[in-house]
């Protein structure tokens, strides 16, 4: 009797254990999943066009390496609205400048020197961002293949490109 | 095969042998009636001008308590100048008179004799602005409640004839004699439909080649438009097509390479012709729209343009010195009249443009308080029946010559005509009829005639 009593003790014990095993030790199973994302250029957050007037400034400042004067700024200012196409007017524009002896620019032995250098500066100064890798790679290769380029063909270029004109 | 046979019918029809083409829009273009001619100028005769002192030859008479009559557009119109109180010419500076010297005409034959005058035209709806009236002679429209800094609802003429005749950018200008007024917002409009991608270009020339373009633009560096510009425009394009946020792009106006290119060399040989005085100019250049109409005589033997419009507005000081009024419009009668003469020493324009001249609106009939050194009162544009009376003078090619069309009693024409005539001369006059866009008074003045 006592006998069959500590048997059926048992038996419930190893029940309750393994109840209380199974349901204490049971594992989480996590799902993952990837959320859609939109993945925009790097200069997708430029949407503003800038003012004639803060584009000049920003101009002649990255060209100069100083502000332009209150009476220049507006004087530019009436020449550029003077000419319908702003792309000429620009192009015009910045063909003055780099006939300024105080024009500042790179050289072209720097420039060779340190391609990868010279193009990330170049964005940093018109674009203010990092070039992306695609970027950097199609403008290395540009200064490679075309032995007369010169600093102020890209100076030109980006001072007169779409992104610059905006913010 | 039906369709084939609608464009030979329509050629037929037309009277004409045109080869239909694709158009930059995608469209495909067939003119729908012969050229008239295949330039046209549009001088906007602006600043305000009175039919008193311009069509009617009323001189002083009527205005000034002085009964002095007399034509002081002797070049444009035909009838005799006025005999005494002359104040219109150039000044007698020895003895201190103003106006003193009548300037000698240049046209051995007044243009209305060459040509057809409606000496009664409406500017029929809106405010009697500058740039309402300006914008009505661009955009064959009226405007009532837009204000300056506004670029016109409809399109301008330039728009569709890019659109819809596959003119080149720099086959239209839009000559202004100032940046005052929005002047420079008259090349293109704001209808969705056309806007930048077709509009003329424009050019300020007094401020180009004034004093902003010489410290600005004078002497720009010289670069090759094969070498340097080829490698300008490879990087920019690398850099543009990395940019493609839609529409953000500087406000370039869709001329190719080659016409920027030109547009840049037009810009170079200006500058130097103004560095060694040899722009051209009428035999008295003494006031903005006459430097102006030298500098349009300079663009349009560069680009023969198919459409130049160039705006005055020197005959303006009628607000408070009626004397300088006169002078102005003087002047502006001799600056058109020269350019209609060195148009005709240009080849490619001489017997083939057709030149329109309109005041962009009137002045008022009653004076104000405001008396000049003459004594002479001056006059303002309120809106009044007076500054809605117009004139329109059209000479050239296969234009009727002396035959005046309408009266006070019966006018005839509308601001808005002007559009649809200069659509009709270059043949796409029933697109723009049917584009809906004009205002319902608008018709051309061939039709009219």
């Amino acid at each position: 009797m006592n006998m069959q009593v500590s048997n059926n003790k048992a038996f419930h014990l190893i029940i309750a254990g393994l109840i209380t095993l199974l349901s204490s030790c049971q594992k989480d199973f996590y799902v993952y999943q990837i959320d859609d994302q939109t993945i925009l250029p790097v200069n997708s957050q430029k949407i503003k066009p800038k003012s004639v007037a803060q584009y000049i400034s920003i101009l002649y400042t990255n060209f100069f390496q100083k502000a332009i004067s209150p009476n220049s700024m507006l004087s530019a200012q009436k020449a550029i609205e003077s000419i319908g196409d702003k792309q000429v007017a620009f192009d015009i524009l910045l063909s003055k400048y780099m006939n300024d002896p105080n024009v500042i620019l790179p050289t072209k032995e720097e420039m060779l020197n340190n391609p990868e250098a010279f193009i990330r500066a170049t964005y940093k100064r018109f674009l203010v961002r990092e070039p992306t890798e695609a970027e950097l790679n199609w403008m290395l290769n540009y200064i490679k293949s075309r032995p007369n380029v010169t600093p102020e063909h890209f100076y030109f270029a980006f001072g007169t490109c779409n992104e610059h004109f905006h913010y | 095969m039906k369709r084939r046979k609608f464009l030979k019918d329509s050629a037929l029809a037309a009277g004409s042998i045109t080869v239909p083409y694709i158009l930059p829009s995608g469209l495909l273009f067939a003119q729908q009636s012969p050229l008239k001619a295949k330039h046209v100028v549009f001088v906007q005769f602006a600043g305000g001008l009175r039919q008193q002192e311009s069509v009617l030859q009323r001189y002083l008479a009527g205005s000034q308590n002085e009964q002095v009559e007399g034509n002081i557009m002797y070049n444009l119109l035909d009838g005799p100048p006025p005999t005494d109180k002359i104040a219109y010419g150039t000044d007698d500076v020895s003895n201190n008179i103003v106006g003193a010297f009548p300037i000698n005409p240049i046209l051995q034959t007044p243009l209305q004799k060459l040509g057809v005058l409606f000496p009664e035209v409406r500017f029929s709806k809106g405010g009697a602005g500058h740039f309402n009236g300006l914008s009505t002679g661009v955009s064959g429209n009226y405007y009532v409640t837009s204000g300056l800094r506004q670029r016109t609802a409809s399109p301008t003429i330039f728009e569709y004839l890019r659109k819809h005749a596959g003119f080149k950018a720099t086959d239209c200008w839009s000559v202004a004699n100032s940046l005052t007024g929005s002047r420079s917002l008259l090349n293109y409009s704001a209808h969705e439909k056309y806007g930048r991608r077709y509009a003329g270009n424009f050019i300020a020339p007094t401020v180009t080649f004034g004093a902003p373009g010489k410290e600005h633009f004078m002497n720009f560096k010289n670069y090759h438009p094969d070498t340097d510009y080829e490698m300008f425009r490879e990087i920019r394009g690398f850099l543009n097509q990395n940019f493609t946020n839609e529409g953000l792009e500087i406000p370039h106006l869709y001329n190719t390479p080659e016409e920027e290119n030109n547009i840049r060399e037009f810009v170079r040989q200006t500058f130097e012709k103004v560095k060694e005085g040899r722009i051209s100019a009428p035999p008295v250049s003494d006031n903005g729209d006459l430097i102006t109409l030298g500098y349009t005589v300079e663009l349009i033997r560069w680009f023969k343009p198919r459409l130049t419009i160039v705006d005055l507005s020197n005959i303006d000081v009628c607000h408070g010195d009626f004397t300088a009024y006169l002078k102005n419009i003087h002047r502006a009668d001799h600056g058109i009249a020269f350019l209609w003469k060195e148009i005709q020493s240009i080849p490619e324009m001489k017997d083939d443009t057709i030149m329109i001249v309109m005041p962009e609106h009137g002045r008022d009939e009653d004076h104000n308080s405001i008396k000049d050194l003459n004594d002479w009162y001056s006059y303002d544009h309120s809106g009044s029946p007076n500054a809605r009376r117009i004139f329109t003078l059209m000479v050239g090619p296969g234009v009727d010559a002396n035959l005046k069309r309408g009266s006070e009693q019966n006018p005839v024409g509308d601001a808005a005509d002007i559009v649809p005539t200069i659509a009709d001369i270059f043949g796409i006059k029933e697109t723009v009829y049917n584009a809906g866009l004009l205002d319902s008074a608008a018709r051309s003045l061939f039709d009219r005639i």
